[in-house]
């Protein structure tokens, strides 16, 4: 199955944005982001903290709704799904 | 109107089309680019969501506040100095309510809506930090 992940602003520049990934049934929300995340190490460390823990001011959302970081390890993501993570917000 | 969009408005003509019957006071919110040492203004959005969150922000503002016509526009892009970035218009039958709802439609943006702003600078550019509450109330 497959998902889309988006990033935004400064984690959109460090790992692009509409990333299209085939992942296996079953898989969680938060190893799929640390894959993906990888694949560029200063994108990793704005994200995760050194326990490799989502940090505190990530916000996540998982089909237009946020998702609580605290949730993320546990909440599966299904064929379709669109994902996407991004820092606190600046709009106004 | 309700709009994620790149270009600018006619604010005069939305003031007009805002002018519902029983309408006593039309509340204009203006964010501009501030001339903070930068050369431009980038805005990006999660187009999206952040259409369907200023919807909602709307309704709850026109409910909350018995408010008569809601408009708000966040530009994206690049924008120079000057330029406008948030324009909000809210007309209610008298001022209380429409400096009520226009507020909280500004409020609720900053908290929640997935936009962001950089700020370009002749030495490259830095993201301008957001809000760390997650859309939550603020309690000060």
């Amino acid at each position: 199955m497959s998902v889309k992940i988006r990033f935004f602003a400064r984690f959109r520049e460090l790992l692009g944005s509409d990333i299209m990934t085939d992942v296996a049934a079953g898989t969680m929300f938060t190893p799929l982001i640390t894959t993906v995340a990888r694949k560029n190490p200063e994108g990793y460390i704005a994200i995760f903290d050194e326990k490799g823990d989502f940090r505190e001011f990530v916000i996540l959302m998982k089909n237009g709704k946020r998702i609580d970081i605290a949730d993320a390890a546990k909440t599966p993501v299904t064929d379709g799904d669109e994902i996407a993570v991004f820092p606190p917000v600046a709009g106004g | 109107m309700i709009s994620i969009q790149t270009d600018d408005v006619d604010i005069g003509g939305l003031i007009q089309a805002a002018k519902k019957q029983g309408t006593g006071a039309v509340v204009v919110f203006d964010g501009i680019v501030r001339d903070d040492d930068i050369t431009e203004m980038e805005l990006e959005a999660y187009e999206d969501v952040a259409t369907q969150e200023l919807e909602k922000i709307a309704k709850d503002a026109t409910e909350q506040f018995r408010l008569l016509h809601v408009d708000i526009i966040h530009r994206i892009g690049r924008l120079a100095v000057g330029e406008n970035i948030l324009i909000i218009i809210v007309a209610a039958g008298h001022r209380k309510e429409a400096y009520a709802g226009s507020r909280f439609i500004i409020e609720a943006i900053k908290a929640g809506v997935p936009i962001w702003k950089k700020e370009l600078t002749k030495d490259g550019g830095r993201w301008v930090p957001g809000d760390h509450r997650h859309g939550k109330p603020k309690t000060t």
